[in-house]
């Protein structure tokens, strides 16, 4: 694993991506080669009022440029401040960390499912596999939404050439109802295919995945979110319970989970 | 000549006054892959008890302003896995390691020290009698002067070599527990751990944290400690170690100028491991500055 460096560095590109979400290319970051999708990075906001860093999972990097790329929504007091930032503005990054998502291998296909704002690292995903060789046609990206607003980035995803499921709660985009729904019936339909599941989103939506996974045996990982004082390992604070008992760190010994090992609360 | 930041409590040599703060850097493991241990004054391990401790269930800890609040529950790897797991991996770092040890009986206390007694890798060992999160023993040694000194002497009767005692800042007069740890036989005292505090969620009516109190650390309980460490030095004689919000050089130059020795950085390496690094060179700079030629020359200046 690539050891953890902190660096400052400067917003590069700064998109809004329409209904709170934004877009921020940060660089130059030296280890923005190794970061691998599922991994994040733990930024510190320029803010007296906040003390501790915040985590994102990267969206996509640029090895050469060496960039690293957060999408976010504005949700709290850290990511208002990030909406804020301006082209030019110096963030801090600690990175980068965590448990990155194995590859599946090129004759399994990927059921990828995206929740809101948990699509970022997916992407990452799907995007290296790609570039690793993995046929796009293999990749079946799920993503849902409450709305067509709350689906961002689709011209980006649609241009990888993988197949992409839209969902939406209030049906204004591709199905309606969660995105679990439509997942479950292409599992249904595929039993038979060597199929790895990846996801990452709410936690009602992620609980369902790894229900899916353990009633079809299905192997696959998840991806937990989780507020991290350290990101490092060591302040256990951001546990989560597992099933055979005991805690393990979100940050450290995650965020990137296998099915079937995190009792996922909600 | 660069100026010297090497510092001495109870006849141990000290690299620099910077300590990593129990249960603020697990046991090394980790920062080591950010930068050799070397760089800082000691490691001091997160508390260890006779048994292992899962620690608290989730939700265990809370953002306050300028803050932490903090129910982990003591969660470590026991005394056994301890000597057998991770002393190995200490014992190879170029830095002091000072044990901090938690129990909920004078037995388990004395139990973990006397392990520790025959374990050379622990330089020192810090007596946890202040945990503020955890129902049974922690604090509630720390709160009494009787308590204290039974403890501490205790465990002065198995360990040979120094003992630190850390005490709590939730007391009436923290100067009368800190006599009483020297009486009980403690080389040098810790000052101070967490705060008890807690945190509501609004819309739930629910507490924030599982355990429901936590111990508040960070910036905001810097004035809180810095009292206590003045009022300790003023009345008692054992050297002390400052902890409590520590974040950067300044605050170290506080603790040491209110009579601390040493200082433990804690919280702050939630939010930059290496921030022992940039205390060190910045406390050269300082010294430079202010013609000082030792860190020591700081040590109780204050100008009243």
């Amino acid at each position: 694993m690539t050891k953890p460096t902190c660096e400052d560095t400067l917003v590069v590109k700064k998109r809004d991506l329409k209904n709170d979400y934004y877009s921020l290319v940060l660089a130059p970051f030296s280890q923005a080669k190794s970061i691998q999708p599922g991994q994040f990075v733990h930024i510190r906001l320029p803010s007296t009022d906040i003390y501790f860093r915040r985590a994102f999972s990267v969206a996509s990097v640029s090895p050469v440029k060496e960039e690293v790329e957060i999408i976010f929504k504005v949700f709290g007091r850290g990511t208002k401040i990030l909406g804020k930032l301006c082209k030019g503005n110096s963030l801090d990054l600690l990175g980068p960390l965590g448990v990155p998502f194995s590859f599946p291998n090129k004759k399994e296909r990927a059921v990828i499912v995206a929740g809101g704002v948990g699509f970022p690292p997916l992407m990452f995903l799907a995007e290296k596999m790609i570039e690793k060789g993995h046929n796009p046609k293999q990749i079946e990206f799920f993503y849902g939404g409450r709305s067509k607003a709350e689906l961002v980035e689709l011209s980006r995803l649609k241009k990888m050439g993988i197949k992409l499921h839209l969902s939406t709660d209030d049906g204004s985009a591709g199905t309606k109802g969660l995105v679990i729904g439509p997942v479950e019936q292409y599992l249904k339909k595929h039993l038979k295919e060597k199929i790895k599941l990846f996801g990452c989103g709410p936690e009602k939506m992620l609980k369902a995945v790894d229900e899916l996974g353990l009633k079809y045996d299905i192997k696959g990982q998840l991806a937990i979110e989780a507020l991290m004082p350290c990101g490092v390992g060591i302040c256990l604070g951001c546990v989560v319970p597992l099933k055979a008992g005991g805690f393990a760190r979100v940050c450290c010994d995650g965020p990137v989970f296998e099915i079937g090992v995190v009792n996922i609360a909600c | 000549m660069p100026a010297d930041l090497k510092c001495k409590i109870a006849g141990v040599e000290f690299a620099n006054p910077i300590m990593t703060a129990s249960g603020c850097a697990g046991y090394g493991e980790e920062l080591a892959q950010i930068y050799p241990l070397s760089n800082l004054g000691a490691l001091v391990t997160k508390s260890i008890s006779l048994k292992v401790r899962p620690g608290h269930p989730p939700p265990r800890t809370v953002e306050t302003p300028g803050g932490l609040l903090n129910a982990i529950g003591l969660a470590n790897v026991g005394i056994d896995r301890f000597l057998k797991e991770k002393v190995p991996f200490l014992e190879k770092q170029k830095t002091k390691v000072i044990v901090n040890v938690a129990g909920s009986t004078i037995d388990e206390y004395v139990e973990v020290c006397s392990r520790l007694n025959d374990c050379s890798c622990a330089d020192m060992i810090e007596l946890n009698i202040s945990c503020p999160n955890v129902n049974e023993g922690g604090i509630e040694f720390g709160t009494s002067p009787k308590l204290t000194e039974k403890t501490v002497a205790a465990a002065r009767k198995v360990f040979k070599r120094p003992i630190i005692a850390k005490l709590a800042p939730n007391v009436t007069s923290i100067a009368e527990i800190a006599n009483a740890a020297e009486q009980g036989g403690a080389d040098a005292l810790s000052i101070i751990n967490s705060v008890i505090g807690t945190a509501v969620d609004i819309d739930s009516w629910q507490p924030l944290l599982t355990n429901i109190n936590g111990g508040l650390t960070g910036p905001a309980i810097k004035p809180i400690a810095l009292a206590m460490v003045s009022s300790v030095y003023r009345k008692c004689n054992l050297p002390i170690i400052g902890i409590g919000g520590i974040t950067d050089y300044k605050d170290v130059i506080e603790y040491l100028l209110y009579g601390a020795t040493a200082v433990q950085v804690g919280t702050a390496l939630f939010v930059d491991p290496s921030a022992p690094l940039k205390i060190v060179k910045d406390l050269k700079k300082y010294l430079k500055e202010k013609k000082l030629k030792s860190v020591t020359e700081l040590i109780g200046k204050v100008r009243r």
